[in-house]
């Protein structure tokens, strides 16, 4: 078996297991930055540095420490699992069925010639030159809709003034 | 590898957070399995470029967009997670009725 692959497989597979199994979410978000490293090292195998290196910042760095901080935030006392037993069973035929199927499909799907890249097409030359000119709209399309989720996040988790003080600044807010 | 074997492992991927979002009670679980159904798809663009000699940067580029993407969604949905928490003191999904869903 080829190590490249089997490393990541393992690591994705066991880090996801976590993250859904586990019933303390902070266990759960722990086993996504698991199998998040693990997607990692499988983009490094499929032969993209680049990628791998991303997914570790904004996954790993970004998304998974902010939801520890939505799991402290919110002090999880995780009510008792009512009806659990026909939820789970019942998801997990849906999800079980989706992946049998899946599975055919892909076992007898021709997907025609299998040969390699070179790796200098996987240069992050490439990936630079096409961000700012093949794909400049949708890349700068992106940082706005960042920058529209980040305020977007702030105003929704804005507190609602208690008391009608100060009205002067509340309305331009609201505009904002 | 194959490129079996890739979207084999980017299938159990998704069906496991596909199992993540029908099966949990707390919103942040659910969120989860969204991110896990992300990163499936992510695994199959990368390795349909990689062994079908497809455009050299166009994947990586996809990849980078839905990152991107993926981070914007969990900041909106960890906000509204924490509204919620605010105004039921809970993030069960049972316990949002209001709209009789």
């Amino acid at each position: 078996m080829n190590i490249a692959f089997t490393l990541p497989f393992a690591v994705i597979v066991i880090g996801a297991f976590l993250a859904v199994t586990r019933s303390n979410i902070l266990h759960a978000v722990f086993g996504l930055a698991i199998s998040l490293v693990g997607v990692a090292g499988a983009f490094l195998a499929l032969g993209s540095p680049f990628t791998a290196v991303m997914e570790v910042l904004i996954y790993v760095g970004g998304i998974a420490v902010t939801m520890i901080f939505a799991v402290m935030l919110s002090s999880v006392s995780s009510p008792a699992e009512r009806g659990g037993f026909l939820r789970k069973s019942l998801a997990a035929l849906v999800a079980g069925l989706f992946l049998a199927g899946g599975s055919l499909i892909i076992v007898n799907a021709d997907f025609g010639a299998g040969n390699h890249l070179s790796t200098d097409a996987w240069s992050i030359q490439a990936v630079g030159r096409d961000l700012l000119d093949r794909f400049n709209l949708a890349f700068e399309s992106l940082s706005l809709v960042l920058l529209l989720a980040i305020v977007g996040a702030i105003v929704i988790v804005r507190r609602e003034p208690v008391l009608p003080a100060d009205q002067d600044d509340a309305p331009e807010e609201e505009a904002a | 590898m194959t490129l079996e074997a890739y979207l084999l492992l980017a299938l159990l991927l998704f069906s496991m957070g596909l199992y993540a979002v029908l099966a949990r009670h707390n919103l942040i679980a659910i969120l989860i399995g969204v991110e896990l159904m992300l990163n499936a798809a992510n695994i199959n663009f990368l390795a349909f470029n990689y062994f079908l000699h497809l455009d050299p940067a166009m994947a990586q580029i996809i990849v980078l967009f839905v990152i991107g993407l993926a981070a914007a969604e969990a900041a909106i949905a960890l906000a509204i997670i924490l509204k919620l928490y605010r105004k039921h003191q809970s993030i069960d999904v049972d316990a949002m009725r209001e709209l009789r869903g």
